[in-house]
Order: structure tokens, then sequence, then C-alpha cells
């Protein structure tokens, strides 16, 4: 009943090799040999073997399940649903990840759009060790690369198309398939003539509504699993799409082939986020200080205002750093800078600080405060620690052990972690349910990872978060605009991100940062920040309506 | 495994290979290649290239190896996926494709026969719905024809040596190489025959339901017959129960006497 295939060249190459003693191996390297056979082999047919391998990747368990589910009960042909934001790439590369230690997978197509083939790359070396490679202007060796990553525009041009459709791959994996509804298209009739063993369509556009889009989807995976497509077309066109039975039927036999996490099943939102845009007014001396740095903007780069202002709007101390930097590059002492020194020294505690003592001394519970300056970490950290109150300093720059160390720190023994904005990634600390966002970066997304540091898996306190801006300055600015009119809060995040890293003409960062400095007056300035945050808010809007 | 077991084979690995290892603690150390492991390992052919057509001695890289617990910065942690541990594995399995072992024997004052015993270290894939794989050892005794499984733990210990020692001397094998193989081989094939073959009957049954389907689905007009063969053909991949017999490495080991005998009282 059981085909049995064996090798029948060992023999005689063992019988070659013994009349040559130079290809005969000795003693301990024998043994190495039978400890790696060992250790790399896969001794049961069920079971996720991906994550151990992988550990330093925090999978979640929804991914975990979704992972084991393709494999062994969908038999490696699945639509990956989830909801945005949810990790879909991370289970693909999940599966992928388990066959190809299984031994099942080596040649595999990874089909994306042209916007994120490096992404794919990226992610798969980082996170999966997967060497991945995609084809350049003139390099493209389709039967050579085990594993390529490419745009079905690539792969559909004439000079490959044949090249790849006489390969047999073992997985192909489709990103954005929701793309491929149409079978009447070339990218469908290309997908359709791939030669694949298992097969991934990733789409975060529930399918299930248009139910020609879906037939032609679960054709590419399973041909004939819905009937063909008149019979099909003729049983549930004439129900409505509300007629509850035949979208129940519908949905078990989707159920088969479909995984399709929401948020509110995985527990992600279980906790609730509470956002606090707190508006506090500078003491006149500051104030004062403020409108003087204005002189800047007519003889040197509105850049340089723009620093100098939102750094006075987080502590003096950073003002000050940025100051005598410039003051120590001229080339004889400038007396308008050395009148800002001057002036800043004589300023009081910044009114931020003195909120964020008035804030921690209302509560017991810890806090996280963010700030983009080292100079205000430094700050913070000694006016803390003048009214008494423990914290420990934090940024991207420490190396794991000191990182880890000071996690440690805060959980046990201090109120309070002072982070820079380098330390919003990389560290997860859902211990701590309160944040401080002493001054806010440009780009939401940025706010978004800090965000991301507390609120996430495995958070079960609702979480607050304080953003600070000081009334009538460039800050007050950034959370009408950029805060408060994108609903940052309460979308999608996955989305969003895409959004704002591929907006015409370069991501969002690089717009505000272009519009802050080349804009001659406040007017202009608004306008252009409005035009950018509407385009935003338009494309938000459209993905939804799509959704 | 923990992670250590990982540590330990790339200690082995690297002592092996005459690297030498500088331990900086009990969970880390310093690994300073030899240029064949360099070559080997760190995929820089070009800098190697170079360094031959210059005529030139180049420079072995070092590496830091930490068991995986200590979370350094610096440093390969060895866990279970690391992918320069896989590099070594393949390269273990490689280079250990086969040998011809004797056991030493010290001290000997009379000459002592050594039988032949052709070991194999065989891979056994499963293949169908899921799949796995068994790795078997089996050793059989060219003069007597003896068969025995597990046979790489039962010769784990026994001090083996790529020369013969004194006053011993190897016997010419009674049973053939090549006859011996193919023992081995009906051995496992009897072996898998016996087998539980649940797993092959559900791989069957899957296979034929959908086949069903996509026939049913070829009747109906919607598809060409190319695209009928080429699913055909997948779902015989993906589903169609097979096994595969790989031997990974083996050669020739001569036991002594004593020794071979004392192989079947441990069991």
């Amino acid at each position: 009943m059981v085909e049995i295939l064996h090798d029948h060249d060992y023999i005689e190459t063992l019988s070659n090799n013994l009349t040559q003693p130079d290809s005969l191996c000795s003693w301990d390297e024998f043994k190495l040999g039978y400890n790696a056979l060992h250790y790399r082999s896969v001794p049961e047919f069920n079971g996720v073997l991906s994550t151990k391998h992988l550990p330093h990747v925090d999978f979640l368990d929804h991914q975990i399940q979704a992972c084991e589910k393709v494999i062994h009960e969908m038999n490696g042909r699945a639509i990956l649903a989830d909801e945005v934001g949810l990790g879909k790439t991370l289970e693909a590369g999940l599966i992928l990840k388990e066959y190809m230690i299984r031994g099942m997978a080596k040649k595999v197509l990874i089909l994306t759009p042209a916007s994120l083939v490096n992404q794919w790359v990226q992610e798969l070396n980082e996170k999966f060790y997967i060497q991945a490679a995609t084809p350049r202007k003139k390099m493209a060796a389709w039967s050579d690369w085990d594993i390529t990553v490419t745009s079905i525009d690539m792969a559909k041009r004439e000079n490959h198309k044949d090249e790849i459709l006489s390969i047999s791959y073992d997985m192909i994996i489709i990103d954005e398939a929701h793309k491929l509804k149409n079978h009447q298209t070339k990218n469908y009739q290309f997908v359709k003539q791939l030669k694949k063993t298992y097969c991934l369509l990733l789409t975060a556009t529930p399918i299930q509504n248009n139910l020609s889009d879906l037939f032609n989807l679960v054709s590419i995976l399973k041909p004939g699993y819905l009937g063909d497509l008149a019979t099909f077309k003729k049983k549930y066109r004439k129900t409505s799409l509300d007629h509850t039975e035949s979208h129940q039927h519908i949905h078990s036999l989707l159920s088969k082939l479909m995984i399709r996490n929401r948020r509110k099943d995985t527990g992600l939102d279980s906790s609730k986020r509470h956002v606090t845009n707190i508006r506090l007014t500078f003491t006149d001396e500051e104030m004062e200080m403020y409108e003087k740095l204005a002189a800047l903007k007519s003889n040197s780069p509105s850049f340089t205002w723009l620093t100098l202002a939102k750094e006075l709007c987080s502590t003096r101390e950073a003002c000050f750093m940025s100051l005598q930097s410039m003051q120590n590059k001229q080339e004889s002492e400038s007396p308008l800078l050395a009148d800002f020194i001057e002036c800043l020294g004589t300023l009081p505690h910044h009114i931020k600080a003195k909120r964020v003592v008035e804030i921690m001394e209302n509560s017991d519970e810890k806090f996280i405060i963010f700030t983009e300056y080292r100079a205000s970490q430094f700050y913070l950290q000694w006016y803390l620690q003048q009214h008494g109150i423990t914290s420990v300093p934090f940024n991207g720059k420490f190396k794991k052990s000191k990182r880890d160390w000071m996690k440690q720190l805060f959980r046990t023994k201090a109120q309070v972690m002072v982070a820079t904005e380098a330390g919003s990634e990389g560290i997860n600390l859902q211990f701590c349910n309160n944040m401080i966002n002493y001054d806010l970066p440009w780009n939401p997304m940025r706010l978004e990872q800090r965000i991301g540091r507390i609120h996430r898996f495995g958070q079960d306190k609702d979480v607050h978060i304080y953003n600070f801006a000081i009334e009538n300055t460039i800050e007050d600015q950034i959370l009408n605009l950029l805060y408060e009119k994108i609903e940052m809060f309460k979308n999608a995040v996955g989305d969003l991100d895409h959004i704002l890293e591929n907006i015409p003409g370069g991501n969002f960062d690089n717009q505000i940062q272009s519009i802050m400095s080349q804009s001659e007056s406040q007017g202009e300035m608004n306008i252009k920040l409005n035009n950018l945050v509407s385009y935003v808010e338009h494309t938000v809007n459209e993905r939804r309506e799509l959704s | 495994m923990t992670p250590s077991t990982y540590f330990q084979f790339a200690k082995d690995f690297f002592s092996t290979h005459r690297c030498s290892i500088t331990e900086t603690s009990d969970r880390s150390m310093e690994v300073q290649l030899t240029n064949d492991m360099d070559e080997a390992l760190m995929n820089r052919p070009f800098y190697w290239h170079y360094m031959k057509k210059m005529n030139r001695v180049g420079e072995a890289m070092k590496l830091t190896f930490t068991d995986g617990l200590m979370e350094e910065d610096n440093g390969i942690h060895l866990h279970a996926g690391t992918p320069k541990l896989h590099q070594m594995y393949q390269l273990a399995i490689d280079r250990s494709y086969s040998t011809r072992l004797y056991e030493h024997l010290s001290a000997l004052t009379v000459n002592q026969p050594l039988h032949p015993w052709l070991v194999l270290n065989i891979k056994i894939i499963y293949r169908g719905k899921q799949t796995r794989d068994e790795i078997l050892s089996i050793g059989l005794n060219l003069i007597n024809g003896a068969l025995l499984s597990g046979m790489m733990d039962k010769i784990w210990k026994i001090d083996f040596r790529s020369t013969v020692s004194d006053f011993s001397f190897p016997m010419t094998p009674v049973v053939r190489v090549e006859s011996g193989y193919q023992r081995i081989l009906n051995y496992v094939k009897d072996q898998l025959a016996s087998l539980n073959d649940e797993w092959a009957i559900e791989s069957i049954k899957q296979l034929e339901s959908e086949k069903d389907l996509l026939h049913h689905f070829y009747t109906s007009d919607d598809v060409d017959e190319d695209y009928y063969e080429k699913e055909l053909d997948q779902l015989q991949v993906r589903y169609k129960p097979r096994v595969s017999i790989h031997i990974a490495n083996g050669g020739l080991f001569y036991l002594s006497q004593q020794t071979s005998q004392s192989l079947f009282r441990e069991t």
C-alpha cells in the first residue's frame, strides 16, 4: 500500500570510499554526524516545531494555533484572513518555517504587492532566519533561488513567466490576495497556472460577503470544493446575503480552509485605552523665551527654530544643549545665542515637570514617561528624585543585559521609568499601565509604538495615556492637527502604519519635516498640515469602506 | 533538549574540527576557527578565493557562542533554530558520510582477530498528509550475519581509531559488504511493514476524497485538461503516502570478538 523509496547510491559510494582512506572520517566526526542527525530529526507527525526554532519572536497564541491548524488540519492550503494587526504575515512565516523544518518545502514563491517585497525579505530574514531572494533589474534566477519574493507584476512579465510556470513550487504565498478575486484578470490566470503543493492566501478584507469573489479564491486552493461556478451561482445568487441558512452553510464550508481571527476573540481588546490630552500653559517668563526664539526664524534655517522651539517645550535643559552646541560651532560668539542661554538660565522649573510630579503624587501606580531628548530624560530623573520619586532610565542603546536589568528594577523597585524615543521598541512592560508622553513625536505611529509597550497582549488593566502639550506653541499644533484629527486611537493600527509609510512623495515623517522647514508663515504651515491630514483621513476612510 | 545540549554539540563540533576554544564562562565560549572551518561556515568564498590567488594564508575568524540563557548582546545564541547550528549539523552529516574504524586494544601480547561490522545510520521519512522521520542505527556482523538495532548507542563508549592496534588484525568479511547492505535494507523494510499504518490510511482517504472533488469539478467543464492533470499531480505530492529510506552515514567497524559478543549481552 505504501510506496517505499530508497537511495541506491550509498553502498557504491561506501565501497569506493573504503578504498580511499582520505574520504573516511574519524570516530569523533562520525559520532558528531549521528548526533546532528538526531537533533535535526522530526519525530512526530503533529505539533509545531517552528516556535522552538524562533525563541526570539513572541508569537501570540492565535498565531501558533493558526499554524497548527493550517498544517495539520487544512493540509497546507488555506486563506489567512485575520483582522488587520493580528499578524497574518507572522502566521504565514511560521507556517512556512514549519514546512521547511519538516523538509516539506524547499522551493517557495512569495507574491506580494511591490511595495511590500523588501519588508517581506527583511522579516523572513530577521524573524524567521529564512534567506529570501528577490529579482533585481537584470538579475533573476528563478530556478536557482529556493525562496523568492516578488510582485505578481514582475513574475508575470514575458521574460520571467515561462520559467516560473515551469517550476514546481512546494509552497506559494500570496499577500493581499483579495486583489485576485476576479477570475478574468491576467493576474488570476497566472496564479492559477502556478505549480504548487501548498498555498497560503493572505487577505485582510473579509471576502465572505461577495460570493463569486470567494468562489474564485477558493478555486485556487481547492478546485471543486464549492462545486462548479454555474451551480454555485444558481444555488447562492438568488438567496440574498442575509439569508442566514445559506450563509451559514458557506461559513461552515469555509471554516475548513479559512482562518479568521478577530481582535475581540484574541483578547487583544480586553484592556481599554484611555487617552487624556493635557494642555499646559507656559509661565510668562517661559512664553517670553519661546517668543524670543522666533528671532531665529529670519536669519537661520527655519529648521533651527523648529528644533529649539520643540526642545523648549520639553525642558530648558534640552534647549540649552542645542544652543550650547550651536554656540560652539560659531566662529565668534554670537550675542543672540549668548542672550538665549542667559535667559534660559533664569527660567523656573519646567511647567511640564511640575505637572508630572503632581500626577505622581496622586498615584502610587507605576508610570512610564517618554521623552524625545536625553537632556530631558536626565533632568526629569533628577527632578523626580528631588521629590522623592524613584526612577530608572531606559534607552534603546542599552545592551540587552542592561535593558533587562532596568526593566527588572522598574518592575520591582522604581515607580517610574523615563525612556527616550529609542526605547520605544523592543521592550514589553505589561506590568505598567500608565504612560506620560512628555513630548510628542511628529509621527503618530511612533506614539502608537510607545503605547504598544504597555498596551499589548497580556495587559489586563485599562491603560491610561497622558499626552502633554503646551498651549499656543508648536506642540499644540502637533496635538491638534496630527493627533486629534487622525483618530489614531480608535483606528486599525496596521492599516494606518501602512498609509503613513506610503504617502506619495515620502513617508509621513519626511512630509512633516519638510512642511515645518519650508513654510514661510504660520498660516502656510497650517494649510499644508491640514492637507496632509486630510489625505491620510481620506485614505483611511477609503480603506475602511473597502473592508 | 535543553539549550546546553546545543552548546555541548557546538563544543564537540569545534574541538573535533581542531578549533581552539576558550570558555569565558560555563555558558559562553570563544572559538578560533581554523581556515577549513572558516571556509565551511562563514560564507565568504570571495575572501578565500582572493587569499589563495594572492598566495596568502588568510585569517580565520573568531566566533563567540552563548547558550542563549544568558542573553548577552554579542555572540551567537545557540538554540534549536540557530542558523549557524544548522550549518554545523549539515557539515557534520556531510563529513561523516563513510568511515572505517578499529577498536583500540591496548597492551595485546597475542594476536587478536577483529570482526567486521557494517554499521548504517538510516533516516526513515514518512510522508503523506503529514510527515515525520525516524533515525535507525543498525549493525550487521559480516562474519556470522548477526544483526543489531540501536547500534550507535551500543558502541558509543568504545574507543575506535582509524588505524589497527598492534597485535590485532581485521578479519576478511564472510558476508560481502554489498550483501550486508541488502540484508540491512530488507530488515528495515520488514520492520516498516509491521508498523502501524494508520497515517497512511488517513492520507489515502484524504487523497481519494480530494480526487473526487477535483474530478467532479473537471467534468463540469470549468477547467481544461491541462489544469486537471496538474492539480492531480499536486494532490499526489500532497497526500500520497510514501516512505523513503535514506542512509545518512555508515561504515565498517572492526570489533574484537569479546566486544562483539558483549553488544548482545547488554540488550
